[in-house]
């Protein structure tokens, strides 16, 4: 796989070992990108800091908790509502944000009070929650502020309080993937192990690295829940601060997001002898597979055999209408780190689209070596690209559509290449089986929007078509294929209600005995 | 030998594009993994008796399990392999898919001491 120098970053010559083309008959051991260092100087990076991948990616999600920013309401700003982690707790934790409003004053004087201050106002303010989660910022860790001793000041002053305190200012890390590190560790040493959950099930697991991306988690908890497994804890979107304290009594670690939380399932393993398996929530094929190891670690494999087979007969229709529609059409797997790997292989096998590029903005050499693995020959694969090399890729790849994130998404708009967002998504929850024909349906969308074709045209140079008329998306999307495939009386665009999850938190499931 | 190498190849891109268990963050633990998992898939494909004793082997179990139902399912002519052909097989699949996730791997978080 030789390595891929970029036009625009010539002038930067340590990011070509930072890219490769997965070449015909090679392996991960002829070259794999250099990853989860610091950004070069002189290349304008899409990562985020260590401090958003504490709070932002793993922090925030977890529902009964205030999230406080010890630092200035700028770094709060910007890790607040961006991405869409929904709880049924009516979104405390995406509705209301806290920061202790440091000030250039404090940074010469001290903020350690002030901090004090805010922490008593915030449980004030809302006498309902009694758990909050302290986020170290840039200029509170340099001024070197005691956030753990303020803790234990309220914690003494306030026993019905509980504080976790998250010690990972943005400089601690090359991106925001040291954040996720710090998070994950801080929490096994403080807080696992200190509650005794209530055991309902003979099968227990905690369902790891899953941020509940408009409603991720509540698909997969349904599933769960049929088959009569007891998910003790979600790290943690949706997730509980008191059931994330009794992680050590499961039974199994059910691992999505190896980038963002394997070190805490890795840990679990050591300390308790907790089993990690990793598991997929994307793609049918996936999917059922991973139902099934989970039933067949427990020995209920025919309750998962039940769902897959329900599922599967409900949704794959729907799945293949799009495939036949997607086949062939050229995509940049652009995301932040997980998806790269879990999307790789299965959009391809399952709608028909071909990898032409992935990417990683925080991923690790691991990650990579996952996603080249399960792309096919021709890939571009990056680490930590810059807006220009994204550009670039774009110019010469002429990618049909990409999954990104929603700032190089806009860039991609701006060359006329319609983006999806892959973090955040656009019309979710993506997981699940509904979930992956929602994502086929917005791909779909994506490539055929009639709105997306008119943007092509350039009014200061193009012929306009005056004369011509309106086309839909379906009239855009069939004009090649057979008649048979048209007609088919079998496949069938999604049906399925514009909300897919509210209706998940009102189900009743069968009891199994103990 | 040529169709033993193709054979081995088919496996290795299976694995590499459908499985995740050989891609653990640290080398050590790939290698419990690859030594756990391919050992109990050799065990089911040759019909041999898989320890089931501890939670870690359920785990190891279900992977390869899951694997060796992806295997037969694709590749008809396991089913002809005698039970020292498969050990064969399985043996230059696992040289592979540890030079490939291990010895070979230009990964460098791999000797990283902890997690």
């Amino acid at each position: 796989m030789p390595y891929h120098e970029f036009e625009c970053s010539k002038c930067i010559p340590e990011r070509k070992k930072h890219a490769v083309v997965k070449g015909p008959g090679e392996d991960l051991t002829h070259a794999l990108p250099l990853g989860y260092l610091n950004t070069i100087p002189g290349s304008i990076s899409e990562r985020g800091c260590a401090y958003c991948g504490a709070k932002h990616v793993i922090g925030t999600p977890m529902k009964d908790v205030i999230h406080l920013s010890h630092g200035p309401t700028g770094c709060t700003y910007d890790t607040w509502q961006t991405k869409r982690y929904i709880s049924d707790n009516d979104n405390f934790q995406l509705k209301y944000t806290f920061a202790s409003d440091v000030k250039e004053k404090h940074i010469v004087f001290g903020a350690e009070k002030v901090l004090k201050q805010n922490i008593i106002e915030a449980f004030k303010a809302f006498p309902d929650i009694k758990r909050m989660t302290i986020y170290q910022t840039c200029a509170t860790a340099l001024i070197g502020d005691d956030v753990d001793a303020i803790a234990d000041e309220v914690m003494e002053e306030m026993p019905e309080v509980d504080i976790f305190v998250c010690n990972s200012p943005g400089f601690a890390g090359p991106s925001q993937s040291g954040g996720h590190h710090k998070i994950n560790i801080a929490w096994i040493k403080k807080k696992v192990g200190t509650v005794e959950p209530k055991i309902t099930s003979d099968y227990v697991i905690n369902y790891v690295g899953e941020y509940n991306i408009q409603g991720d988690q509540e698909v997969m908890l349904d599933y769960f829940k049929r088959m009569g497994v007891q998910v003790l804890s979600t790290f943690t979107g949706n997730g509980s601060y008191d059931e994330l304290k009794g992680m050590h009594r499961a039974h199994l670690n059910v691992l999505e997001c190896a980038r963002s939380a394997e070190y805490i399932c890795n840990e679990l393993k050591v300390k308790y002898g907790i089993p990690r398996l990793d598991i997929e929530g994307f793609g049918f094929e996936p999917l059922s597979s991973s139902l099934r190891k989970i039933g067949l670690f427990f020995g209920i494999e025919e309750r998962a055999q039940a769902i897959i087979d329900e599922e599967t007969a409900r949704w794959k229709p729907e799945l293949d209408w799009y495939k036949e529609r997607l086949k062939g059409k050229k995509v940049c797997l652009w995301p932040g780190g997980s998806k790269l790997w879990h999307w790789a292989h299965v959009i391809h096998e399952e709608m028909g689209v071909e990898v032409v590029s992935v990417y990683t903005k925080f991923g690790h050499q691991g990650d990579m070596e996952k996603g080249i693995a399960r792309c096919e020959e021709g890939a571009l694969a990056v680490d930590d690209p810059n807006e220009l090399e994204g550009l670039e890729a774009m110019m010469t790849l002429k990618p049909d559509v990409i999954f990104t994130g929603k700032r190089p998404g806009e860039v991609a708009k701006k060359i006329r290449v319609p983006y999806l967002n892959a973090h955040a998504y656009h019309n979710g929850p993506y997981k699940g089986y509904e979930g992956w024909v929602r994502f086929a349906r917005d791909i779909y969308n994506a490539i055929y929007s009639p709105i997306h074709q008119l943007a092509h045209l350039d009014i200061s140079k193009d012929e306009i078509p005056t004369g011509a008329g309106f086309q839909t998306a379906k009239m855009l999307s069939d004009v090649n294929l057979s008649e048979e495939v048209v007609s088919s009386s079998i496949l069938r665009q999604y049906t399925g209600k514009y909300d897919s999850v509210s209706d998940l938190r009102q189900k009743t499931y069968p009891e199994f005995k103990q | 030998m040529e169709d033993l190498k193709e054979r081995i190849a088919l496996l290795e891109d299976y694995i590499m594009k459908k499985c995740l268990w050989q891609f653990h963050s640290r080398a050590w633990d790939r290698k419990t993994q690859n030594d756990n998992i391919l050992m109990k898939a050799t065990q089911l494909l040759c019909d041999e008796p898989v320890g089931l004793e501890t939670p870690l082997d359920r785990c190891y179990w279900a992977d390869a399990l899951s694997l060796t139902e992806g295997f037969q399912s694709r590749f008809e002519w396991l089913a002809a392999l005698s039970k020292e052909e498969i050990k064969e097989l399985m043996e230059g699949l696992k040289e592979r898919i540890d030079f490939v996730t291990i010895t070979g791997s230009l990964n460098a978080e791999l000797t990283d001491p902890r997690y």
